[in-house]
Protein backbone atom coordinates (compact mmCIF):
# COMPACT_ATOMS: atom_id res chain seq x y z
CA UNK A 1 0.00 0.00 0.00
CA UNK A 2 1.49 3.39 -0.89
CA UNK A 3 0.61 6.20 1.18
CA UNK A 4 1.75 9.66 0.67
CA UNK A 5 1.50 10.97 4.33
CA UNK A 6 1.67 14.47 5.26
CA UNK A 7 0.36 16.23 8.22
CA UNK A 8 0.64 19.70 10.08
CA UNK A 9 -1.23 21.04 12.82
CA UNK A 10 -2.45 24.62 12.64
CA UNK A 11 -3.37 25.74 15.96
CA UNK A 12 -6.34 28.01 15.22
CA UNK A 13 -6.95 31.59 16.94
CA UNK A 14 -10.88 30.78 17.21
CA UNK A 15 -12.46 31.45 20.16
CA UNK A 16 -15.58 29.47 20.38
CA UNK A 17 -18.95 31.34 20.78
CA UNK A 18 -19.58 30.86 24.65
CA UNK A 19 -22.82 28.96 23.79
CA UNK A 20 -20.08 26.27 22.03
CA UNK A 21 -19.41 23.63 24.25
CA UNK A 22 -16.05 22.48 21.86
CA UNK A 23 -13.84 24.37 19.76
CA UNK A 24 -11.42 23.78 17.59
CA UNK A 25 -7.58 23.80 18.61
CA UNK A 26 -5.43 22.13 15.87
CA UNK A 27 -6.07 20.00 12.71
CA UNK A 28 -3.81 17.64 10.39
CA UNK A 29 -4.24 15.96 7.25
CA UNK A 30 -3.40 13.06 5.65
CA UNK A 31 -3.57 11.89 2.23
CA UNK A 32 -3.84 8.53 0.99
CA UNK A 33 -3.24 6.82 -2.63
CA UNK A 34 -5.99 3.88 -2.63
CA UNK A 35 -4.27 1.22 -3.96
CA UNK A 36 -4.57 -1.21 -1.22
CA UNK A 37 -5.71 -4.32 -1.48
CA UNK A 38 -9.50 -4.35 -1.74
CA UNK A 39 -12.01 -5.36 1.34
CA UNK A 40 -13.25 -9.09 0.16
CA UNK A 41 -16.90 -7.80 1.02
CA UNK A 42 -17.20 -4.86 -1.38
CA UNK A 43 -15.34 -6.89 -4.18
CA UNK A 44 -17.82 -9.80 -3.29
CA UNK A 45 -20.88 -7.27 -3.80
CA UNK A 46 -19.52 -6.29 -6.88
CA UNK A 47 -18.82 -9.74 -8.56
CA UNK A 48 -22.09 -9.69 -10.14
CA UNK A 49 -22.03 -6.81 -11.04
CA UNK A 50 -18.85 -7.08 -12.88
CA UNK A 51 -19.18 -10.02 -14.41
CA UNK A 52 -22.29 -9.14 -16.38
CA UNK A 53 -20.83 -5.66 -17.23
CA UNK A 54 -17.33 -7.54 -18.22
CA UNK A 55 -18.89 -9.88 -20.68
CA UNK A 56 -20.81 -6.76 -22.19
CA UNK A 57 -18.04 -4.13 -21.98
CA UNK A 58 -14.76 -6.22 -22.20
CA UNK A 59 -15.48 -6.54 -26.86
CA UNK A 60 -12.69 -5.15 -28.94
CA UNK A 61 -13.21 -2.94 -31.38
CA UNK A 62 -9.71 -2.39 -32.78
CA UNK A 63 -6.27 -1.02 -31.65
CA UNK A 64 -4.38 2.25 -31.51
CA UNK A 65 -0.84 1.92 -32.17
CA UNK A 66 -0.11 5.01 -30.06
CA UNK A 67 -1.65 6.56 -26.82
CA UNK A 68 -4.17 9.06 -27.33
CA UNK A 69 -4.13 11.72 -24.83
CA UNK A 70 -6.31 14.81 -23.65
CA UNK A 71 -4.76 18.25 -23.60
CA UNK A 72 -5.37 21.22 -25.08
CA UNK A 73 -5.04 23.11 -27.45
CA UNK A 74 -5.01 20.64 -29.57
CA UNK A 75 -4.92 16.49 -28.31
CA UNK A 76 -5.24 13.46 -30.18
CA UNK A 77 -8.22 11.71 -28.34
CA UNK A 78 -10.17 15.24 -29.06
CA UNK A 79 -9.11 14.70 -32.85
CA UNK A 80 -10.34 11.54 -32.94
CA UNK A 81 -13.84 12.33 -31.00
CA UNK A 82 -14.21 15.58 -33.53
CA UNK A 83 -13.09 13.77 -36.62
CA UNK A 84 -15.51 10.56 -36.26
CA UNK A 85 -18.50 12.88 -35.74
CA UNK A 86 -18.02 15.63 -38.58
CA UNK A 87 -16.76 12.91 -40.79
CA UNK A 88 -19.96 10.70 -40.25
CA UNK A 89 -22.34 13.57 -40.60
CA UNK A 90 -20.31 14.85 -43.66
CA UNK A 91 -21.53 11.60 -45.31
CA UNK A 92 -25.25 13.03 -44.74
CA UNK A 93 -24.96 16.38 -45.23
CA UNK A 94 -22.13 17.22 -47.37
CA UNK A 95 -22.71 21.53 -46.59
CA UNK A 96 -20.96 20.70 -43.12
CA UNK A 97 -18.14 22.89 -43.01
CA UNK A 98 -16.69 22.05 -39.58
CA UNK A 99 -17.30 19.88 -36.51
CA UNK A 100 -16.48 21.05 -32.58
CA UNK A 101 -16.13 19.07 -29.94
CA UNK A 102 -16.25 20.34 -26.43
CA UNK A 103 -12.70 19.59 -24.35
CA UNK A 104 -15.01 18.78 -21.11
CA UNK A 105 -16.95 15.94 -23.10
CA UNK A 106 -13.51 14.03 -23.35
CA UNK A 107 -13.68 12.06 -19.97
CA UNK A 108 -10.76 9.80 -20.09
CA UNK A 109 -7.21 11.25 -19.83
CA UNK A 110 -5.85 8.92 -22.21
CA UNK A 111 -6.27 5.61 -23.93
CA UNK A 112 -3.36 3.28 -23.81
CA UNK A 113 -1.62 1.89 -26.37
CA UNK A 114 -3.11 -1.53 -27.84
CA UNK A 115 -6.33 -3.16 -27.95
CA UNK A 116 -9.55 -0.72 -27.85
CA UNK A 117 -12.76 -2.54 -25.31
CA UNK A 118 -16.46 -1.10 -26.00
CA UNK A 119 -16.19 -0.55 -21.90
CA UNK A 120 -13.11 1.71 -23.12
CA UNK A 121 -15.56 3.77 -25.33
CA UNK A 122 -17.87 4.18 -22.63
CA UNK A 123 -15.50 5.36 -20.48
CA UNK A 124 -14.21 7.55 -23.31
CA UNK A 125 -18.14 9.17 -23.86
CA UNK A 126 -20.28 8.40 -20.94
CA UNK A 127 -23.06 10.46 -22.29
CA UNK A 128 -25.69 9.27 -24.63
CA UNK A 129 -25.22 12.76 -26.64
CA UNK A 130 -26.59 13.01 -30.07
CA UNK A 131 -24.95 14.80 -33.23
CA UNK A 132 -26.48 18.17 -34.35
CA UNK A 133 -25.94 20.32 -37.44
CA UNK A 134 -26.30 24.00 -36.33
CA UNK A 135 -26.89 26.66 -38.58
CA UNK A 136 -24.40 29.24 -37.18
CA UNK A 137 -24.05 33.13 -38.69
CA UNK A 138 -20.26 34.14 -39.27
CA UNK A 139 -21.27 36.70 -36.49
CA UNK A 140 -22.00 34.25 -33.70
CA UNK A 141 -19.08 31.69 -35.68
CA UNK A 142 -16.73 33.87 -34.41
CA UNK A 143 -17.90 34.50 -30.97
CA UNK A 144 -17.34 31.16 -30.85
CA UNK A 145 -14.23 30.82 -31.70
CA UNK A 146 -13.62 32.95 -29.11
CA UNK A 147 -15.58 30.86 -26.60
CA UNK A 148 -13.59 27.93 -28.11
CA UNK A 149 -10.04 30.05 -27.61
CA UNK A 150 -11.17 31.42 -23.69
CA UNK A 151 -11.75 27.95 -22.82
CA UNK A 152 -7.94 27.19 -23.85
CA UNK A 153 -9.20 25.08 -27.21
CA UNK A 154 -11.51 22.72 -27.89
CA UNK A 155 -11.40 19.67 -30.77
CA UNK A 156 -12.09 20.98 -34.15
CA UNK A 157 -12.53 19.50 -37.84
CA UNK A 158 -11.97 21.88 -40.28
CA UNK A 159 -11.15 24.90 -38.64
CA UNK A 160 -7.82 26.66 -37.74
CA UNK A 161 -6.98 29.32 -35.43
CA UNK A 162 -4.10 30.70 -33.45
CA UNK A 163 -5.23 31.29 -29.56
CA UNK A 164 -3.67 35.13 -28.52
CA UNK A 165 -4.55 36.59 -25.29
CA UNK A 166 -7.45 34.15 -24.82
CA UNK A 167 -9.10 35.27 -28.42
CA UNK A 168 -8.98 33.57 -31.73
CA UNK A 169 -6.96 34.97 -33.87
CA UNK A 170 -6.56 33.98 -38.25
CA UNK A 171 -9.67 32.16 -38.04
CA UNK A 172 -9.88 29.81 -40.96
CA UNK A 173 -13.40 27.53 -42.17
CA UNK A 174 -13.38 25.04 -44.32
CA UNK A 175 -9.50 26.43 -45.86
CA UNK A 176 -10.83 30.31 -46.11
CA UNK A 177 -10.90 33.05 -43.86
CA UNK A 178 -13.92 33.35 -41.70
CA UNK A 179 -16.38 35.47 -43.39
CA UNK A 180 -19.40 37.36 -41.05
CA UNK A 181 -21.64 37.72 -43.55
CA UNK A 182 -21.88 33.98 -44.29
CA UNK A 183 -23.67 31.47 -42.41
CA UNK A 184 -22.07 27.84 -41.47
CA UNK A 185 -23.00 24.83 -41.19
CA UNK A 186 -21.19 23.00 -37.98
CA UNK A 187 -21.59 19.92 -36.88
CA UNK A 188 -21.67 19.75 -32.99
CA UNK A 189 -22.91 17.40 -29.78
CA UNK A 190 -26.39 18.06 -28.89
CA UNK A 191 -25.19 19.30 -25.62
CA UNK A 192 -22.85 22.40 -26.32
CA UNK A 193 -25.96 22.99 -29.24
CA UNK A 194 -28.63 23.44 -26.38
CA UNK A 195 -26.37 25.97 -24.46
CA UNK A 196 -23.80 23.80 -22.75
CA UNK A 197 -20.72 24.95 -21.87
CA UNK A 198 -21.45 28.12 -21.70
CA UNK A 199 -22.39 28.48 -25.68
CA UNK A 200 -25.34 30.06 -24.88
CA UNK A 201 -25.42 31.77 -28.25
CA UNK A 202 -26.73 28.69 -29.79
CA UNK A 203 -29.99 28.10 -27.79
CA UNK A 204 -32.00 30.05 -30.72
CA UNK A 205 -30.67 29.41 -33.58
CA UNK A 206 -32.05 26.92 -36.38
CA UNK A 207 -30.84 23.15 -35.39
CA UNK A 208 -31.09 19.73 -36.34
CA UNK A 209 -30.69 16.92 -34.24
CA UNK A 210 -29.90 13.26 -35.84
CA UNK A 211 -30.63 10.39 -33.90
CA UNK A 212 -27.51 9.23 -33.61
CA UNK A 213 -25.68 8.80 -30.29
CA UNK A 214 -22.06 9.84 -30.38
CA UNK A 215 -20.41 7.14 -28.87
CA UNK A 216 -22.04 4.80 -31.70
CA UNK A 217 -20.30 6.90 -34.28
CA UNK A 218 -16.96 6.43 -32.25
CA UNK A 219 -17.46 2.44 -31.93
CA UNK A 220 -18.23 2.43 -35.75
CA UNK A 221 -15.27 4.76 -36.55
CA UNK A 222 -12.76 2.27 -35.21
CA UNK A 223 -14.62 -0.82 -36.13
CA UNK A 224 -14.19 0.32 -39.94
CA UNK A 225 -10.40 0.77 -39.45
CA UNK A 226 -10.45 -2.82 -37.75
CA UNK A 227 -12.08 -3.88 -40.48
CA UNK A 228 -9.25 -2.49 -43.04
CA UNK A 229 -6.60 -3.82 -40.63
CA UNK A 230 -5.73 -0.07 -39.72
CA UNK A 231 -4.85 1.18 -36.16
CA UNK A 232 -6.22 4.10 -34.75
CA UNK A 233 -3.95 7.09 -34.91
CA UNK A 234 -5.17 10.80 -34.97
CA UNK A 235 -2.15 13.16 -35.97
CA UNK A 236 -1.74 17.16 -33.75
CA UNK A 237 -1.64 18.85 -37.23
CA UNK A 238 -1.81 22.29 -35.78
CA UNK A 239 -5.60 22.90 -35.72
CA UNK A 240 -5.51 25.52 -32.89
CA UNK A 241 -2.52 26.38 -31.72
CA UNK A 242 -1.14 29.39 -29.20
CA UNK A 243 0.53 31.75 -30.25
CA UNK A 244 4.45 31.86 -29.58
CA UNK B 1 -15.95 9.60 24.19
CA UNK B 2 -12.13 9.17 24.66
CA UNK B 3 -10.09 9.51 27.58
CA UNK B 4 -6.87 11.72 27.90
CA UNK B 5 -4.59 8.84 28.26
CA UNK B 6 -5.84 7.59 24.98
CA UNK B 7 -5.41 10.90 23.35
CA UNK B 8 -2.29 11.09 24.50
CA UNK B 9 -1.40 7.75 23.39
CA UNK B 10 -2.81 7.80 20.06
CA UNK B 11 -1.78 11.30 19.30
CA UNK B 12 2.05 10.32 20.05
CA UNK B 13 1.77 7.04 17.61
CA UNK B 14 0.32 9.51 15.08
CA UNK B 15 3.00 11.10 14.46
CA UNK B 16 4.88 12.40 17.84
CA UNK B 17 2.03 15.85 18.36
CA UNK B 18 4.23 15.75 21.93
CA UNK B 19 7.34 17.10 20.18
CA UNK B 20 6.15 19.66 18.46
CA UNK B 21 8.12 22.66 19.29
CA UNK B 22 5.94 25.65 20.58
CA UNK B 23 2.73 23.49 20.60
CA UNK B 24 0.76 24.64 23.57
CA UNK B 25 -0.12 20.87 24.69
CA UNK B 26 0.21 21.74 28.89
CA UNK B 27 -2.79 23.93 28.24
CA UNK B 28 -4.73 20.88 26.83
CA UNK B 29 -3.75 19.07 30.10
CA UNK B 30 -6.94 20.40 32.35
CA UNK B 31 -9.30 20.10 29.57
CA UNK B 32 -11.41 17.52 27.96
CA UNK B 33 -10.29 16.78 24.59
CA UNK B 34 -12.36 15.56 21.24
CA UNK B 35 -10.80 14.34 18.38
CA UNK B 36 -12.38 14.14 15.15
CA UNK B 37 -11.73 12.39 11.94
CA UNK B 38 -12.99 13.64 8.73
CA UNK B 39 -12.28 11.58 5.50
CA UNK B 40 -13.41 12.33 2.01
CA UNK B 41 -13.56 12.12 -1.26
CA UNK B 42 -15.04 13.98 -4.53
CA UNK B 43 -16.02 13.05 -8.58
CA UNK B 44 -15.58 9.85 -7.66
CA UNK B 45 -17.28 9.07 -10.95
CA UNK B 46 -18.81 5.23 -11.34
CA UNK B 47 -15.36 4.55 -10.41
CA UNK B 48 -16.50 1.08 -8.68
CA UNK B 49 -13.12 -0.89 -10.10
CA UNK B 50 -9.14 0.62 -9.95
CA UNK B 51 -8.10 1.97 -13.24
CA UNK B 52 -6.82 -1.04 -15.30
CA UNK B 53 -2.91 -1.57 -15.26
CA UNK B 54 -2.29 -0.46 -19.03
CA UNK B 55 0.70 1.97 -18.20
CA UNK B 56 -1.35 4.98 -17.42
CA UNK B 57 -1.20 6.80 -15.00
CA UNK B 58 -3.26 6.11 -12.27
CA UNK B 59 -3.03 2.36 -12.87
CA UNK B 60 -4.07 -0.20 -10.35
CA UNK B 61 -5.31 2.78 -8.34
CA UNK B 62 -8.52 3.53 -7.14
CA UNK B 63 -11.82 1.30 -6.82
CA UNK B 64 -14.66 0.32 -4.02
CA UNK B 65 -12.97 -2.03 -2.88
CA UNK B 66 -9.29 -0.91 -2.16
CA UNK B 67 -11.15 2.48 -0.54
CA UNK B 68 -13.31 0.15 1.75
CA UNK B 69 -11.03 -1.62 3.42
CA UNK B 70 -8.70 1.68 4.16
CA UNK B 71 -12.07 3.24 5.99
CA UNK B 72 -12.06 -0.03 7.72
CA UNK B 73 -8.83 0.19 8.58
CA UNK B 74 -9.58 3.61 9.76
CA UNK B 75 -12.28 3.10 12.11
CA UNK B 76 -10.30 0.34 14.06
CA UNK B 77 -8.05 2.93 14.35
CA UNK B 78 -10.24 6.19 15.20
CA UNK B 79 -13.12 6.49 17.74
CA UNK B 80 -15.00 9.24 15.52
CA UNK B 81 -14.99 9.21 11.93
CA UNK B 82 -17.00 11.27 9.53
CA UNK B 83 -16.95 10.20 5.88
CA UNK B 84 -18.03 12.58 3.60
CA UNK B 85 -18.55 12.99 -0.67
CA UNK B 86 -18.20 16.06 -2.24
CA UNK B 87 -20.51 14.74 -5.45
CA UNK B 88 -20.29 13.79 -8.95
CA UNK B 89 -20.51 10.08 -7.71
CA UNK B 90 -22.02 9.37 -11.15
CA UNK B 91 -20.74 8.78 -14.40
CA UNK B 92 -18.03 8.07 -16.14
CA UNK B 93 -17.38 3.84 -16.54
CA UNK B 94 -19.83 1.59 -18.10
CA UNK B 95 -21.43 0.51 -14.84
CA UNK B 96 -23.44 3.66 -15.05
CA UNK B 97 -24.40 3.07 -18.12
CA UNK B 98 -26.07 -0.37 -17.06
CA UNK B 99 -27.07 0.12 -13.59
CA UNK B 100 -28.14 3.80 -13.64
CA UNK B 101 -25.66 4.51 -10.20
CA UNK B 102 -27.22 1.67 -8.08
CA UNK B 103 -24.11 -0.05 -6.76
CA UNK B 104 -21.98 3.52 -6.75
CA UNK B 105 -24.81 3.89 -3.84
CA UNK B 106 -24.65 0.75 -2.49
CA UNK B 107 -21.42 0.68 -2.35
CA UNK B 108 -21.43 4.24 -0.51
CA UNK B 109 -23.93 2.33 2.23
CA UNK B 110 -21.44 -0.33 2.99
CA UNK B 111 -18.68 1.97 3.71
CA UNK B 112 -20.88 3.77 5.98
CA UNK B 113 -21.47 7.38 4.17
CA UNK B 114 -22.00 10.06 6.62
CA UNK B 115 -23.34 12.74 3.49
CA UNK B 116 -22.81 13.57 0.47
CA UNK B 117 -23.57 16.71 -1.88
CA UNK B 118 -24.93 16.59 -5.40
CA UNK B 119 -22.55 17.21 -8.19
CA UNK B 120 -23.79 18.30 -11.67
CA UNK B 121 -22.93 14.79 -13.21
CA UNK B 122 -25.31 13.31 -10.76
CA UNK B 123 -28.39 14.86 -12.60
CA UNK B 124 -27.10 12.51 -15.68
CA UNK B 125 -30.06 9.92 -14.94
CA UNK B 126 -32.25 13.06 -14.33
CA UNK B 127 -33.75 14.30 -11.26
CA UNK B 128 -35.85 11.26 -11.08
CA UNK B 129 -32.81 9.28 -11.98
CA UNK B 130 -30.75 9.80 -9.05
CA UNK B 131 -34.44 10.20 -6.78
CA UNK B 132 -34.50 6.68 -7.33
CA UNK B 133 -31.35 5.67 -6.09
CA UNK B 134 -32.05 7.27 -2.93
CA UNK B 135 -33.62 4.06 -1.56
CA UNK B 136 -30.08 2.28 -1.73
CA UNK B 137 -28.38 5.59 0.50
CA UNK B 138 -27.79 4.96 3.97
CA UNK B 139 -26.61 8.35 4.12
CA UNK B 140 -28.13 11.76 3.80
CA UNK B 141 -27.75 14.07 0.59
CA UNK B 142 -27.13 17.22 1.96
CA UNK B 143 -28.26 20.40 -0.49
CA UNK B 144 -28.51 23.87 0.53
CA UNK B 145 -28.67 25.84 -2.82
CA UNK B 146 -31.15 23.49 -5.20
CA UNK B 147 -34.65 24.30 -4.64
CA UNK B 148 -36.31 20.68 -5.42
CA UNK B 149 -40.15 22.06 -5.87
CA UNK B 150 -42.06 19.86 -7.69
CA UNK B 151 -39.42 17.71 -8.85
CA UNK B 152 -39.00 14.29 -7.63
CA UNK B 153 -36.33 15.01 -5.20
CA UNK B 154 -38.88 17.13 -3.23
CA UNK B 155 -38.35 16.35 0.02
CA UNK B 156 -35.61 13.75 -0.30
CA UNK B 157 -32.69 15.89 0.40
CA UNK B 158 -31.94 18.33 3.40
CA UNK B 159 -29.90 21.55 3.33
CA UNK B 160 -27.97 20.81 6.09
CA UNK B 161 -27.37 17.84 8.85
CA UNK B 162 -26.18 18.01 12.97
CA UNK B 163 -24.25 14.71 13.39
CA UNK B 164 -22.98 14.28 16.74
CA UNK B 165 -19.79 12.30 17.44
CA UNK B 166 -18.48 11.83 21.02
CA UNK B 167 -19.48 15.15 22.79
CA UNK B 168 -19.01 17.19 19.37
CA UNK B 169 -22.00 18.50 17.05
CA UNK B 170 -21.07 18.73 14.24
CA UNK B 171 -23.06 20.70 11.66
CA UNK B 172 -22.76 20.11 7.69
CA UNK B 173 -24.42 21.34 4.83
CA UNK B 174 -23.96 21.22 1.20
CA UNK B 175 -23.60 23.56 -2.15
CA UNK B 176 -24.39 22.52 -5.93
CA UNK B 177 -23.16 24.38 -8.78
CA UNK B 178 -25.03 26.49 -11.44
CA UNK B 179 -26.69 24.02 -13.63
CA UNK B 180 -27.90 26.70 -16.33
CA UNK B 181 -25.05 26.01 -18.62
CA UNK B 182 -23.70 22.80 -17.17
CA UNK B 183 -26.48 20.49 -17.34
CA UNK B 184 -29.36 19.90 -19.95
CA UNK B 185 -32.58 21.48 -18.75
CA UNK B 186 -33.88 18.05 -19.57
CA UNK B 187 -32.31 16.98 -16.78
CA UNK B 188 -32.89 18.88 -14.14
CA UNK B 189 -36.27 20.07 -14.69
CA UNK B 190 -37.70 22.56 -12.58
CA UNK B 191 -34.84 22.83 -10.18
CA UNK B 192 -33.55 26.11 -9.25
CA UNK B 193 -30.32 27.33 -8.00
CA UNK B 194 -29.96 29.90 -5.99
CA UNK B 195 -26.79 31.86 -5.10
CA UNK B 196 -24.56 29.81 -2.89
CA UNK B 197 -22.54 32.66 -0.87
CA UNK B 198 -25.97 34.22 0.88
CA UNK B 199 -27.08 30.38 1.50
CA UNK B 200 -23.79 29.12 2.99
CA UNK B 201 -23.39 32.36 4.90
CA UNK B 202 -26.97 31.66 6.74
CA UNK B 203 -26.77 27.93 6.89
CA UNK B 204 -23.31 28.17 8.42
CA UNK B 205 -24.66 31.16 11.03
CA UNK B 206 -27.69 28.60 11.85
CA UNK B 207 -25.56 25.81 12.52
CA UNK B 208 -23.35 27.62 14.81
CA UNK B 209 -24.75 29.94 16.55
CA UNK B 210 -28.12 28.71 17.07
CA UNK B 211 -27.53 25.23 16.76
CA UNK B 212 -24.58 25.58 18.55
CA UNK B 213 -22.53 23.02 16.41
CA UNK B 214 -18.91 23.04 17.44
CA UNK B 215 -17.68 22.92 13.74
CA UNK B 216 -19.62 23.51 10.37
CA UNK B 217 -18.52 21.85 7.32
CA UNK B 218 -19.19 22.45 4.16
CA UNK B 219 -19.58 19.90 1.16
CA UNK B 220 -19.47 21.88 -2.12
CA UNK B 221 -19.47 20.73 -5.44
CA UNK B 222 -18.55 24.44 -6.86
CA UNK B 223 -14.77 24.19 -8.09
CA UNK B 224 -11.81 24.93 -6.67
CA UNK B 225 -10.88 28.06 -8.38
CA UNK B 226 -11.27 29.82 -11.80
CA UNK B 227 -9.68 32.09 -13.84
CA UNK B 228 -12.36 34.74 -13.85
CA UNK B 229 -14.33 35.38 -10.62
CA UNK B 230 -16.93 32.39 -10.92
CA UNK B 231 -17.88 31.19 -7.75
CA UNK B 232 -15.90 28.63 -6.23
CA UNK B 233 -14.38 27.21 -2.92
CA UNK B 234 -11.56 29.98 -2.48
CA UNK B 235 -14.09 32.69 -3.48
CA UNK B 236 -16.70 31.55 -0.66
CA UNK B 237 -13.94 30.71 1.84
CA UNK B 238 -13.08 34.33 1.99
CA UNK B 239 -16.76 35.60 1.26
CA UNK B 240 -18.03 33.19 3.80
CA UNK B 241 -18.06 33.19 7.85
CA UNK B 242 -18.92 30.62 10.21
CA UNK B 243 -17.65 28.19 7.82
CA UNK B 244 -14.52 25.86 9.28
CA UNK B 245 -14.05 23.64 6.46
CA UNK B 246 -15.19 23.04 2.95
CA UNK B 247 -14.64 19.99 1.44
CA UNK B 248 -14.90 20.25 -2.35
CA UNK B 249 -15.17 19.03 -5.71
CA UNK B 250 -16.40 19.11 -9.57
CA UNK B 251 -12.64 20.92 -10.58
CA UNK B 252 -11.33 17.52 -9.86
CA UNK B 253 -8.22 19.65 -7.91
CA UNK B 254 -5.26 17.29 -6.83
CA UNK B 255 -4.36 19.53 -3.52
CA UNK B 256 -1.14 18.33 -1.87
CA UNK B 257 -2.40 20.06 1.29
CA UNK B 258 -5.83 21.53 1.86
CA UNK B 259 -5.47 25.38 1.35
CA UNK B 260 -6.41 27.79 4.24
CA UNK B 261 -7.88 30.75 3.56
CA UNK B 262 -9.15 33.65 6.20
CA UNK B 263 -12.80 34.66 5.63
CA UNK B 264 -14.52 37.80 6.32
CA UNK B 265 -13.64 37.81 10.27
CA UNK B 266 -10.32 36.77 9.37
CA UNK B 267 -10.72 33.20 10.99
CA UNK B 268 -9.50 30.39 8.99
CA UNK B 269 -11.50 28.12 6.61
CA UNK B 270 -9.73 24.99 5.57
CA UNK B 271 -10.32 23.89 1.76
CA UNK B 272 -9.83 20.40 0.41
CA UNK B 273 -10.39 18.34 -2.74
CA UNK B 274 -8.80 15.23 -3.90
CA UNK B 275 -8.52 14.88 -7.52
CA UNK B 276 -11.32 12.31 -8.84
CA UNK B 277 -12.01 9.13 -9.62
CA UNK B 278 -11.22 7.93 -6.27
CA UNK B 279 -7.47 7.42 -6.62
CA UNK B 280 -7.43 9.89 -3.78
CA UNK B 281 -8.92 9.72 -0.38
CA UNK B 282 -8.33 13.10 1.83
CA UNK B 283 -8.47 12.84 5.79
CA UNK B 284 -8.48 15.62 8.08
CA UNK B 285 -7.81 15.15 11.40
CA UNK B 286 -9.49 17.71 13.93
CA UNK B 287 -9.13 18.35 17.74
CA UNK B 288 -11.44 20.24 20.06
CA UNK B 289 -11.21 21.27 23.24
CA UNK B 290 -14.38 22.13 25.93
CA UNK B 291 -12.33 25.19 27.44
CA UNK B 292 -12.03 28.60 25.99
CA UNK B 293 -9.20 28.93 24.27
CA UNK B 294 -8.09 32.17 24.80
CA UNK B 295 -4.89 31.28 26.24
CA UNK B 296 -3.75 30.31 22.28
CA UNK B 297 -2.80 34.13 22.04
CA UNK B 298 -1.03 34.06 18.87
CA UNK B 299 -2.32 32.06 15.50
CA UNK B 300 0.24 29.43 14.53
CA UNK B 301 1.56 26.18 12.61
CA UNK B 302 3.43 23.60 13.41
CA UNK B 303 4.57 21.28 11.36
CA UNK B 304 4.34 17.96 13.41
CA UNK B 305 4.90 14.97 10.78
CA UNK B 306 6.50 14.64 7.61
CA UNK B 307 6.62 11.31 5.96
CA UNK B 308 6.14 9.35 2.75
CA UNK B 309 6.51 5.66 2.54
CA UNK B 310 6.24 3.82 -1.01
CA UNK B 311 4.39 0.75 -1.15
Amino acid sequence: MRIVICTYISCLLLLAACSNQYHITGHSDKQYAVSNTGDSNMLKFLQPYKQSMDSQFSVILGRCDTILYKSQPECTLGNFMVDAMTEALRKKDATIEAGVFNYGGIRLPYIGTGDITLGKIFELMPFDNLVCIIDIPGDTMLKFCNHIAAYGGWPVNGIQFTIKDKQAQQIVINGKPLDTHKTYHIAVNDYIAGGGDNCSFFINLHKQTENILIRDILIAYIKTLSKQNRPLHPYIEKRIQNAG
Amino acid sequence: MQDRRSFIKKATIGGGLLLAGGFPFESFAGERIQKLTILHTNDVHSRLEPFPMDGGKYEGQGGAAARAALISQIRKEEEHVLLLDAGDIFQGTPYFNMYKGEPEIKAMSMMRYDACTMGNHDFDAGVEGFAKQLPNANFQVLIANYDFTGTALEGQTQPYTIIEKGKLRIGIFGLGIELQGLVSPNAFGLTKYLDPIPVANATAELLKRRKNCDMVICLSHLGYEYQNNKVSDVILGKESTNIDLILGGHTHTFLDHPTVVRDKNGAEVTINQVGWAGVRMGRLDYFFSSKNGSELSNSQSVIINKETSAK
